[in-house]
């Protein structure tokens, strides 16, 4: 559905200058500066895929992402889009994608949402009982009741989100790109447009290319992530591969009935972790830490279970956050 | 990858090249009507716009009658064109004013051009399509002006009857597309550099000048008209009013609508020319 080979894009602005005349010399001036947004990156997304194309703060994903909608045109390196490339064949491009820039919106500010929707639909050919149908399950799955007629400039951040993806979608587009969609958006919001997202892709089979700083996004809905800084692609695939390749463990995490049980006892495949203990602990707290590869989770369970007697267990994976705050500062990923 | 695309819950499918262009077509009249509701939505600012034509055009009745006092007649021009005159290129200005708050210009300085290219649309085609929506919003506000001359005589109805009136509808047409293509080649100019407010603040005033909306090139001198007549000013405005007052009538009528039409084919293949060079430089402010 998408190859990108060798991506490049690179911003030029002039120098600017300060002083005196500063305006002046701005413009006079030759010297320019260039950032290199994009440093050659080469990947696919298949149909039906949904990607998670992560990294830091200004890392080239929004660059990137305009490259493949066709709003931007490459320095270098080629692009294709279900066998158009993008910025050439712009307008046919656009009528079979749909795109959310989470920081920016498509709506029309003094227009009640439906009016924006509406306009959407005619831009995008739909027939009228093809956009009610539309509007009805969009209206139904996002819950837009309340401020359908809300001009656009009244709503809150995350009632724009909604109508945002809806106007992205109401046209069925095979393939989305969603930048940021969940940004500044509560934990309830936040889950509504996962929820949507998932079933986007599992029912219609829409290929999703997801960007986000938010990890519960990126664990809840990606199999498959891209990890870019400075415009280079640090990793490409399984995001479970990635977090074994950091922490290849599980812990169980169990609370003790009683203070005093004897000795511990770590069944096969497990260390005992000491966790030191904290205020909010009311009793005594054991972590056993394994190898789910290794040692399946429900063996353990039943091991622990049967030596010491347990009020409450908790399975946990090591977190996300730390393994991508890792590759982050290191700027690399781990062979 | 190619094959026929799978739609989801819609029947929106790759269409033929004819297929694309009704669609792109059809796709325009919503992008213009939408325009026209967007800048009739806000009521205080329809009722302000109203106002201030309506002032405007009061005002320069008052001007052009003082300037005139009991002299008849000023270079062959007497008083009542020359007022009716002021009157009807108040009005132009009005609608004419280029830049408005949703200009070419203004969204590629806060990276909304994102979204204008994300539209299935050409960006020529679409912004025009915006700025004629725009423009037509004015419509109503204009007319309540003519409406105003009219009633209080500083306005008289247009030279040669109904065809005089036809003549100059269809040469008002091309003025304002001479118009909002002139602006939008200009505008484009924002993808090269972005400081280019000072620039078309120049641009407005020497377009407002050389059109003839603020003073009659009849009372221009020789050789600055001679040089106006190789721009693409004067079709905007002058040509039209030139119409109305039956100043240029029959076949040099003709011809001077020919020549707007000549305009508006040139500044079209232009902006797009600039287009696809301006589309290697695009680049989108913030996120
Ligand atoms: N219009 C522009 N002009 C100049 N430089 C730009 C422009 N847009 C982006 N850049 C630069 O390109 C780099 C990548 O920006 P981009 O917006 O793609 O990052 P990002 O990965 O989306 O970051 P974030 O997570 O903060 O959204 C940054 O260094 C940024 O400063
Ligand atoms: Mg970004």
């Amino acid at each position: 559905m998408i190859r990108a080979e060798g991506l490049v894009k690179e911003f030029t602005r002039p120098v600017r200058r300060t002083g005196p005349l500063a305006g002046v010399r701005s413009l006079l001036t030759r010297e320019r500066v260039t950032t290199r947004a994009v440093d050659g990156v080469s990947f696919t997304v298949d149909r039906g895929e949904l990607v998670g194309y992560l990294g830091p703060n200004g890392a080239g994903k929004s660059t990137t992402i305009k490259m493949l909608t066709g709003v931007l045109v490459p320095t270098a390196g080629t692009v294709e889009v279900d066998g158009r490339v993008p910025w050439r064949d712009r307008t046919r491009n656009a009528r079979g994608i749909g795109v959310v820039f989470g920081q920016r919106t498509q709506l029309w500010h003094d227009l009640p949402l439906r009016d924006s929707f509406e306009l959407v639909a005619k831009l995008y050919g739909l027939d009228q009982p093809d956009y009610q149908r539309a509007l009805g399950r969009f209206t139904e799955l996002l819950d837009l009741h309340e401020f359908l007629d809300t001009p656009v400039r009244g709503l809150s951040l995350g009632q724009r989100m909604r109508g945002d993806l809806t106007a992205a979608m109401l046209y069925g587009p095979p393939l989305l790109y969603l930048d940021e969609p969940t940004v500044g958006l509560d934990v309830v919001a936040k889950a509504r447009i996962r929820e949507f997202v998932a079933e986007t892709n599992a029912v219609d089979g829409t290929t999703v290319v997801l960007t986000t700083h938010d990890l519960v996004d990126v664990e809840r809905l990606c199999r498959r992530v891209l990890l870019i800084d400075h415009g280079q692609v640090l990793y490409d695939g399984d995001l479970a591969a990635l977090r074994r390749r950091y922490v290849p463990y599980r812990d169980l995490v169990v609370t003790l009935a009683r203070e005093d049980d004897g000795p511990l006892v770590a069944p096969p495949g497990t260390t005992v972790v000491e966790r030191p203990r904290s205020a909010r602990d009311t009793a005594r707290v054991v972590v056993f830490r394994f190898d789910p590869a290794q040692t399946p989770t429900p063996a353990v369970v039943a091991a622990v279970t049967a030596e010491h007697e347990v009020v409450d267990l908790d399975v946990t994976d090591p977190d996300l956050e730390a393994v991508i705050a890792e590759i982050y500062s290191s700027g690399r990923v781990r062979a | 990858m190619t094959g026929p695309v799978a739609t989801s819950t819609t029947g929106a499918t790759t269409a033929a090249p004819a297929g694309h262009l009704a669609a792109q077509a059809r796709a325009l009249v919503a992008i213009g009507r939408q325009s026209v509701r967007s800048a009739l939505a806000v009521r205080s600012e329809v009722l302000v716009s109203g106002v201030a034509v309506l002032v405007r055009v009061v005002l320069v009745i008052l001007v052009w009658r003082a300037v005139y006092g009991s002299t008849p007649e000023v270079v062959g021009v007497d008083r009542s064109t020359a007022v009716a005159y002021a009157v009807l290129g108040a009005v132009f200005t009005n609608v004419l004013n280029p830049f408005w708050r949703s200009s070419l210009e203004v969204r590629v300085r806060q990276g909304r051009i994102a979204v204008d290219l994300l539209r299935p649309v050409g960006l020529v085609p679409q912004t025009l399509a915006q700025q004629v929506g725009t423009t037509a919003a004015a419509v109503p506000r204009c007319v309540l002006a003519v409406l105003l001359a009219l009633v209080i005589g500083a306005l008289q109805a247009p030279a040669g009857g109904v065809l005089g009136l036809l003549a100059f509808a269809v040469s008002t047409v091309l003025g304002v597309a001479v118009a909002l293509l002139c602006n939008l080649v200009v505008a484009m100019t924002a993808f090269w550099t972005l400081e280019v407010g000072g620039a078309l603040m120049v641009y407005r005033a020497v377009a407002q000048f050389a059109s003839g909306a603020l003073i009659p090139l009849w009372f221009m001198p020789g050789w600055l008209r001679g040089t106006l007549e190789w721009l693409p000013f004067q079709a905007q405005v002058f040509t039209p009013l030139s119409v109305y007052f039956g100043t240029v009538r029959g076949w040099d009528a003709v011809g001077a609508v020919a020549v707007q039409a000549l305009w508006v084919v040139l500044l079209a293949l232009l902006a797009q020319l600039v287009w696809s060079r301006a589309l290697h430089r695009v680049v989108v402010q913030g996120g």
